[in-house]
């Protein structure tokens, strides 16, 4: 995407980015390469010194299936979570922009999930989610064992989701929101007065002018999906049932952090980071192409 | 660029500045710690002790709110030449650091500040635990803790038994009789990475069994995982036995109530779990209840060996100065104290390291008194052979521990949950804990195992 | 509204209110185990009817975690990050939109992949740059040569140090170094219409203009949003205020929840943890509430 009309000032442009490229660099680019590098040794944890072993820990995950297998999960993870996240924030943000009754209200509280603290969120999705006595579990009074994420591995993929998908609701939302709000009263009026009715509008109107924040919230969703899930799986289930919820990153977090395999960490992390790069620049090949910026 | 040193260096000297008066009163040192919550107020406030003990050192004890981020943060910052001076470190971490060498051993350090310690005066157990395979302790054993059986004895009086079952045949039947009796869950348990180590670890110390080759690790790098070809494979199958007859049900946070919960509340009637939760049943049992422990059962005609300590020990680390040893050293000298083994043992759930400690809680009356009686057969388990006994394990030595731990959960959660074969599960587990163990040994390769 | 549709607008109460009570179970469950006492707390399934400790949780809370101090701290560190982010990234996604120079994208690419990386996997190393900011440029002296050669020609050490440990920019500037504004940003500066860029130029006024007088308030919604959701994105960092403030003057409040959350044989307090829990979340909400209230309705035309 290119602007037509663009300053010609080199220097001016380049000291804009400057700040934020120096950050960069200094704290994510300089430690994270560090932190890469030792996807091609063995590390010690305590920093005595490490051994060279090219591709070693990579041949080592891609050969085995259940590494492939949280692959899988990832992406089942990642395209459900984005879906609900985004799905459910554009409708509610939709319907709160229509200004009814009560919309000063809904505008703070559904950013709110957003601001939850990691214990509480633990404690309260337990609460709800538990099986036997959850909230949930008035499912199981109806349909005996039809609801338990402790045994069935699809329950705690269902699980996660939702919980995830809850918290990024409100990160959503917000944006959404936001950019609703860019768009001009008279447009609307405009479109209702040559007799288009609220869906109509949506879909004609508001929908192509949101195309813009709908491709940065796709990008975004996904990427998170894929980052940020480690935290709600450790506080949810640990990666289990069975493996069932061993999504890529929380085996990240467990063998680095928890387990101080930093070498097999970083190989992960670098297989990772291909996959949702590639992800990302599909998301830019294809869809971006289809964004009306004016 | 000179500028930029120069106010480096102004901002140094000012800093040294300002600190210098106040070195002059206290040396301060730092200890970081992983424990949280209530067990975090009280790490707090034996150090205040300390602190209000002496007018030379102050410890700033830091709670880094979990073992990982506690020893995660230890490690950057030990990297960064910004280490504190003592370190907690859980046992799954102890291997990384006794290879690292980033340590002040904990003998020499007491030997060369001028304290003489009797280190026989730890408990066979616990000592065999952290020290080297020559017996040199390099570390201080801090919160210990055993597994225990808990059982409800209000229960079990239905069945017409007035005690715990001693053997896992005789726990059979009594699983059995409550079943039959009403009882929804005679035996409560879970199979999480954190919740095997009492039906796994424990189970193999008493009976003598071993997890790995080279005596669990303690002779070497190249130890193999064997806990697929002994005892325990037989007691899985009873297990998942008793899980299939209802006799044994998986309680814990995912389905709403831990097996902890479930036994305070009265809904499990017996339970397998560290006597640090002694305590914390106590407060949150039903009303009325009446519950006692004892130690793990074992197979009928195996002779009982010590099980295995829990927990963690404080680590010195190496690279600072004299005085930050001297400040150390006054601080182990003072926790090793019986008085402070006592208030310890008081306010939290955890054991006396020490022989001298415990004979202490035992003249005091600790163990006469209704919160606390019941908690020295934990002691009675840890000294149940002694540590020099050929035929027992001093413990396990083995890189990625809580990797093998995750690999040994998988497994039963294959099994439990699957339903698939038992053997296969297990051999399954070991395969893949085998080669965790043999990257582990390439990255240390050519280091001695002290 | 435009015009009458009562029964669609019934269906939008309806959906809007299922949302509300969606969005809001957790916070009620959060604050009904914050009136319990301990043994309460710990019923399974815990009681749906609040209990009566409500004050005395909140006080032990409050009085253990030491919050008077740490949310002041917590209310500095979260603004400076939220206020850093939403000005780096302005700027640097104006770089990115409005200006050709070669290596533009480049530019764009290099910022946006650090969102790929999270900060748990790479502590090690980002700790130590905190302990030595200087320390990368440091090492391209010395891979360079130039510390050789002023060592030799002028006499010089050149040693650069300067260490962010417990201090705020060690806890603000590494947060600060992200991608997702300048990603917002990028994608709202391409729908502002091409007329505004050409009617600045026109009048001869060069680009810190244009960007000061017309894309910073046109941003106001923009900046809004980011700004709430990386104050609030701030405000629960946990891992690392607690791995660079070992100096309690520096702490914030959630490193402060561990000392609440009951750990492995400590006392499961959980009514005193999530009566903690609900002091810590309150600033956030709050700043959710004022935020949305300077939220305003597009000006800009963009039609043709």
């Amino acid at each position: 995407m290119e602007k037509r009309v663009t300053f010609s000032s080199t220097t001016i442009g380049l000291l804009f980015a400057f700040p934020m490229l120096l950050l960069v660099f200094v704290f994510f680019y300089w430690p994270g390469g560090q932190a890469l590098f030792w996807a091609f040794t063995l590390e010690q944890p305590w920093g005595g010194g490490n051994k060279w072993v090219g591709f070693q820990n990579f041949a080592h995950l891609l050969k085995d299936p259940i590494y492939w297998n949280s692959i899988t999960r990832s992406l089942v993870f990642g395209a459900g979570s984005t879906a609900i996240a985004m799905g459910v924030a554009l409708v509610l943000a939709v319907l709160t922009d229509r200004e009814m009754k009560g919309h000063s209200a809904y505008r703070s509280i559904f950013v709110w999930p957003y601001a939850i603290a990691a214990p509480a969120l633990g404690l309260a999705f337990r609460f709800i989610l538990a099986p036997e006595a959850g909230l949930l579990s008035i499912l199981n009074r109806v349909w005996p064992d039809i609801w338990n994420p402790a045994l069935d591995g699809n329950d705690a993929m269902i699980a996660i989701i939702v919980a995830f998908s809850w918290k990024y609701i409100g990160y959503n939302f917000i944006f959404f929101l936001s950019a609703l709000q860019g768009i001009p009263r008279s447009l609307i009026e405009a479109a209702a007065m040559d007799g288009s009715g609220p869906l109509r509008r949506v879909f004609d109107i508001q929908l192509p002018l949101l195309t813009p924040t709908l491709f940065f919230l796709l990008v975004i969703n996904i990427t998170e999906s894929f980052q940020d899930s480690f935290g709600i799986v450790d506080i949810m289930t640990q990666g289990g049932p069975a493996r069932a919820t061993e999504l890529m990153v929380y085996k990240i977090y467990f063998d680095g952090f928890k387990g101080l395999d930093y070498s097999g960490a970083a190989a992960q992390s670098i297989i990772l980071m291909v996959l949702v790069i590639l992800l990302t620049i599909l998301q830019f090949r294809f869809i971006e192409r289809r964004i009306h910026y004016k | 660029m000179n500028a930029k040193i120069l106010g480096a260096v102004s901002a140094f000297a000012l800093s040294a500045l300002l600190a210098g008066p106040a070195a002059a009163e206290k040396h301060k040192i730092d200890f970081w710690f992983g424990n949280s919550g209530d067990i975090a107020k009280r790490v707090q406030e034996q150090c205040d002790r300390f602190n209000a003990s002496q007018s030379d050192y102050e410890v700033v004890c830091t709670s880094q709110g979990s073992y990982d981020a506690s020893l995660q943060n230890t490690i950057a910052a030990f990297r960064a030449g910004q280490q504190p001076t003592i370190a907690q470190v859980s046992d799954a971490g102890t291997l990384d650091i006794m290879l690292s060498g980033a340590f002040y051993p904990a003998n020499k350090l007491m030997a060369d500040m001028g304290y003489t310690v009797d280190w026989n005066d730890y408990f066979g157990g616990i000592k065999a635990y952290y020290a080297t395979s020559k017996g040199d302790m390099y570390s201080f054993p801090f919160n210990s803790s055993t597994a225990l059986l808990y059982w409800n004895k209000d229960a079990f009086a239905k069945i017409g038994k007035d005690h715990a079952p001693a053997t896992w045949e005789e726990a059979a039947d009594d699983f059995k009789a409550l079943k039959e009796a009403g009882y929804a869950c005679p035996l409560g348990f879970n199979i999480s990475r954190d919740e095997v180590w009492q039906f796994e670890e424990q189970f193999n110390a008493i009976h003598g069994e071993p997890i790995a080759t080279k005596r669990n690790g303690y002779e070497g790098l190249d130890a193999e995982l064997v806990f697929n070809k002994g005892k325990w494979v037989q007691f899985v199958k009873d297990w998942k036995n008793w899980y299939d007859k209802g006799y044994a049900v998986i309680k814990s946070k995912e389905t709403g109530q831990t097996f902890v919960e479930a036994f305070a509340a009265g809904d499990c009637q017996v339970i397998l779990t560290s006597v640090g939760d002694h305590g914390n049943i106590g407060r949150t049992a039903k009303e009325g209840m009446n519950w006692g422990v004892a130690m793990l059962p074992v197979y009928a005609g195996t002779e009982r060996k010590h099980s295995f300590v829990g927990g963690a020990s404080l680590w010195v680390l190496s690279g600072k100065q004299d005085a930050d040893y001297k400040a150390a050293a006054a601080f182990f000298n003072f926790i090793a104290k019986p008085e402070e083994a006592l208030t310890w043992s008081t306010v939290t759930g955890y054991i006396p390291v020490r022989n001298s400690g415990y004979e202490y809680l035992v003249k005091q009356g600790f163990y006469d008194k209704a919160p606390y009686a019941g908690r020295e057969l934990a002691i009675k388990s840890l000294t149940a052979s002694p540590a020099d006994d050929a035929n027992s394990f001093p413990g396990i030595r083995l890189g990625g521990l809580l990797q093998i731990r995750q690999e040994i959960s998988n497994g039963l959660q294959a099994i439990f949950i699957k339903n698939e074969d038992v053997q296969a599960s297990l051999d399954a587990a070991a395969a893949r804990g085998n080669e965790i163990l043999r990257r582990f040994e390439q990255t240390y390769e050519g280091k001695q195992l002290p | 509204m435009v015009e009458r549709t009562p029964i669609f607008n019934a269906i939008c109460h309806l959906i809007l209110f299922v949302g509300l009570l969606t969005a809001l179970l957790p916070f009620a469950v959060v604050i009904i185990a914050a009136t319990h006492d301990i043994k309460t707390v710990n019923i399974v399934p815990m009681p749906l009817m609040p209990g009566h400790d409500f004050m005395a949780n909140i006080h032990e809370a409050w009085v253990r975690a030491d919050l008077g101090r740490k949310l002041f701290n917590s209310v500095i560190f979260a603004t400076a990050v939220a206020c850093g982010k939403v000005i780096l990234s302005a700027m640097a996604a104006f770089s990115i939109v409005y200006f050709r120079f070669p290596g533009r994208s480049l530019i764009f690419w290099a910022i946006f992949v650090t969102l790929m990386l999270p900060l748990e996997v790479r502590i090690v190393p980002t700790y130590a740059v905190a302990a030595n900011v200087l320390a990368p440029f440091q090492a391209l002296l010395d891979v360079t040569g130039v510390t050789w050669l002023a060592a030799h020609l002028a006499g010089l050490q050149i040693k650069l140090q300067w260490g962010l440990l417990n201090s705020y920019p060690g806890l603000v500037l590494p947060l600060v170094a992200t991608a997702t504004g300048t990603f917002l940003y990028r994608q709202f500066y391409l729908t502002v219409p091409e007329e505004l860029a050409e009617a600045s130029k026109m009048d001869g006024s060069g680009p810190l203009r244009f960007f000061w007088d017309v894309l910073i308030p046109l941003s106001r919604s923009n900046m809004i949003a980011l700004f709430t959701i990386m104050f609030v994105w701030a405000w629960n960092q946990y891992l690392w205020p607690l791995l660079v403030t070992t100096d309690p003057n520096f702490g914030i409040a959630v490193t402060e929840l561990r000392s609440l959350i009951p750990s492995e044989f400590g006392l499961p307090d959980w009514n005193v943890a999530m009566a903690g829990t609900l002091l810590i979340m309150t600033p956030p909400l709050i700043v959710v509430i004022l935020m949305q209230r300077w939220f305003v309705r597009g000006l800009i035309s963009t039609e043709k």
